[in-house]
């Protein structure tokens, strides 16, 4: 393909994206009444459960929603079952390499 | 680029299991494909120096809104190809997730928002190479496609899944989280340029690192050897 049309195609992106970046910068500036209330709910959950997930001032954080919300069974619950899939998969793959090694060398 | 800043228990716990649900589908089908297929030694060292410097770039966040960043995970799906790029998505979501970037319990979302950025701008590329395509604009609009298709997916995740706690009905969040994308897109340019430039530099010394070794003849050596 021609170089000026490749570039006709990387510019009209260029363009396009920029665009957009204008608009999603104004749109989210805070200016509208919409974008701080959105930007204030949205990051509700920082301020509650943010930060690393061991702290040594706090030990393991659980996020505020999930701890005051009275869903911590539900969130326990998700994590064990994860963690079961997990090893799972683990130990399913582990046997499955045994299996793919052996008949790798009776060819 | 596009990353889910929001908090622990941000997301209904539906949501929760769903997007990881996804997420663990996605590595488990990644992983088996490396299983059978193989992976070269040269994608594993470009994989491992690309995790490097995408999990630093996460870092330097620029405090607009919740934050935006570059990732360089569609230079790592360049170089790396899809699959290891996609567990160069995980690695580093993980390692910024511990360190209180981006919630432990939106890995699955977030691994699947930057995996698409990888996927997508392999492909992109390959696809844009085969249209015999130069290195820059081919791997520099690659890049953009696929940070602009991992932005959509960001947003879109967060719209379908709500906000715990959000006061905001759901077309009034759809229209604040599409500001988030378009800001999103404005950083992806930034983000494609600089993939460019590491591509055509990468192409220009070591073509073979790139799978460009028949590449010959198109005027795009910059005078540079390794």
């Amino acid at each position: 393909m021609e170089r000026w049309k490749q570039y006709l195609g990387f510019f009209g992106l260029v363009a396009v994206s920029l665009a957009a970046g204008v608009w999603g910068f104004s749109a989210t500036g805070g200016a509208l009444p919409w974008a701080k209330r959105s930007a204030q709910a949205l990051q509700r959950g920082v301020r509650d459960g943010g930060g690393a997930l061991v702290d040594p001032g706090r030990g393991v954080v659980v996020a505020g929603p999930i701890r005051n919300g009275g869903t911590m069974v539900e969130f326990v619950g998700l994590v064990v079952l994860f963690a079961v899939v997990g090893i799972g998969l683990y130990v399913y793959v582990d046997r499955y390499r045994g299996l793919d090694d052996e008949e790798r060398a009776t060819k | 680029m596009a990353h889910i800043h929001l908090g622990e228990g941000s997301f209904p716990l539906w949501a929760l299991a769903l997007w990881t649900a996804l997420g663990v589908a996605l590595i488990a089908v990644v992983v088996d494909r490396i299983r059978r297929g193989g992976i070269e030694t040269r994608q594993i060292a470009l994989a491992g120096i690309g995790g490097a410097a995408s999990f630093a770039i996460f870092q330097l966040n620029v405090p607009v809104w919740g934050g935006v960043h570059m990732n360089l995970v569609a230079l790592v799906g360049v170089l790396a190809g899809p699959l290891l790029g996609t567990l160069v998505a995980l690695v580093v979501n993980v390692f910024s997730a511990a360190l209180g970037h981006g919630a432990v319990g939106l890995l699955g979302a977030n691994t699947l928002v930057n995996a698409s950025e990888a996927i997508v701008a392999y492909y992109a590329f390959r696809a844009l190479i085969r249209m015999d395509w130069d290195v820059f604009p081919a791997s520099a609009s690659a890049a953009t496609v696929g940070l602009f298709v991992g932005s959509v997916l960001m947003g879109a995740i967060v719209v379908v899944s709500g906000v715990n706690g959000s006061a905001l009905p759901r077309a009034d969040l759809t229209v604040a989280v599409a500001g988030l994308v378009g800001l999103n897109l404005g950083v992806a340019v930034v983000e494609g340029v600089l993939t460019g430039f590491v591509v055509q530099f990468l192409a220009s010394v070591r073509p073979d690192l790139v799978g460009l070794d028949g590449r010959r003849g198109r005027g795009e050596s910059s005078g540079v050897t390794a």
